[in-house]
């Protein structure tokens, strides 16, 4: 016994680097436990309780370009407005025309980012509101600009965000011009990626995505960026496309979260055709 | 337990200060690592056992701040702590401080960091380990020893004060 102790003893920075490496490992495995969800949210709280007190100091760099950029987008959304009125009027009456229901609106919720970790592809944001505004895990995120990406995890006054720009973060989404879907995700370069397009369906530079009407999260028709490169490369069955997202990521500072939540029926309806298979 | 209290006071508000102010010197999306500094000034300070301990406390903190993969930060300086403990020499922590082998140090620590790290973000996922390790790694280690400059020279400063 004595031996083993000195043994342990002799090595102890060994024992203790293999102790803290296995204790990582098994929280890398644990991520969606309660028990880390429930520490991961009292961190969030103090943490962005912090961050929102740094938050105050403006960033005197981007100011002038932000006014410049606002300005800009101001004069743009004005035009799009009525000719999206006018749009609207016409789809209302071509809808009731045909019987078909009228599309349900979602209710979001203003929110300042607080918090930006952009280190090492981590690309999170985190929010200054949380549980007590009503948000929730898996809400979507959006600007004016387009989507942003979702609610990881919230405290009661706090919430981190996952943005487009993250290993984790899928969206199923569609051409707006040719209705062509596939799936929107990142492989850690400038650009975001448009998976499983075959080769066959028409998809252009300049081409519009949006997310679809299949995803559970994300409400249907957001902008999410606009295809820049087509690739095609032999013996393979998908088109390589490059969408350069909507919004910028850069001087982003403020977002909506669409707290409204998913449709229940829908959502289980799903859920029990799954179990069945 | 006082140094330590400190250690635990100034490690919060640099986890904060990573995420909140260091982004704004992102260049082409690469920032400095500032917590990998502090941790390898801990080892140089205290020795390979205190920045194992500090390095995985760090990241945890950071991991729970940051909001997802809980476990990859504190991984990633626990290995920190105990690479940069092999550096520590009893009473010469003032005179690797203040020289180049501070930013030597850190650079080595740094990419060590910055394998292990995207070793595991990017398992299982689109993006090309070496790669990222290779492009965004090797990037933050140099940018991060650049940064250590800055409390080298206070270092440097500190240490021709002692000596003179």
């Amino acid at each position: 016994m004595q031996r083993l102790i000195n043994i342990i003893l002799l090595f102890k920075e060994y024992f203790i680097l293999a102790g803290f490496v296995i204790v990582s490992f098994i929280l890398l495995y644990s991520n969606n436990n309660p028990q880390i969800h429930a520490i991961r949210s009292y961190t969030i709280g103090v943490i962005g309780f912090v961050q929102n007190a740094f938050a105050i100091v403006p960033n005197v760099f981007e100011l002038k370009r932000d006014n410049e950029v606002l300005r800009k987008l101001a004069v743009n959304l004005s035009d799009e407005v009525n000719r999206l009125r006018e749009a609207r009027l016409e789809n209302l009456r071509l809808r009731s025309m045909v019987g078909f229901k009228e599309h349900t609106s979602f209710k979001v919720t203003p929110a300042d980012i607080v918090g930006k970790n952009m280190h090492l592809m981590r690309n999170t944001i985190t929010l200054n509101i949380g549980e007590d505004d009503g948000v929730r895990t898996d809400m979507p995120i959006i600007s004016e600009a387009g989507l942003v990406g979702k609610i990881i995890a919230a405290s009661g006054r706090y919430s981190v965000g996952l943005v487009l720009f993250n290993k984790d973060f899928r969206v199923g989404a569609k051409i707006q011009r040719t209705r062509v879907d596939g799936i929107i995700a990142w492989d850690g370069g400038a650009n975001l990626r448009l998976k499983n397009i075959p080769k066959t369906q028409d998809v252009k530079e300049g081409d519009i995505a949006v997310t679809s009407e299949y995803s559970r999260i994300f409400p249907p028709e957001v902008k999410i960026g606009v295809v820049v490169k087509i690739t095609e490369q032999p013996g393979n069955l998908f088109k390589d496309i490059e969408v350069v997202p909507n919004v910028d990521f850069s001087s982003l500072e403020q977002v909506f979260v669409i707290t409204t939540p998913p449709d229940s029926e829908k959502t289980a309806l799903e859920e029990s055709v799954m179990k069945i298979k | 337990m006082g140094k330590h209290l400190k250690y635990f006071i100034v490690s919060f508000f640099l986890i904060v200060f990573q995420i909140e102010v260091v982004s704004l010197l992102s260049l082409k999306d690469i920032t400095p690592d500032i917590l990998t500094i502090w941790i390898v000034y801990i080892a140089l300070q205290r020795g390979q056992i205190a920045a194992t301990i500090w390095g995985f406390c760090i990241g945890l903190i950071f991991d729970f701040g940051a909001g997802n993969f809980i476990g990859l930060s504190a991984l990633s300086k626990t290995i920190v702590g105990f690479a940069a403990g092999y550096f520590y020499g009893e009473n010469k922590a003032l005179l690797f401080l203040g020289s180049y082998r501070f930013v030597l140090i850190v650079l080595i620590v740094s990419f060590i960091h910055n394998a292990v790290y995207f070793a595991v973000y990017t398992f299982g996922s689109d993006i090309t380990a070496l790669a990222a390790v290779f492009q965004i790694g090797l990037a933050t280690a140099f940018y991060t020893a650049a940064i250590t400059l800055l409390p080298m020279f206070y270092f440097s400063r500190k240490l021709s004060l002692y000596h003179g």
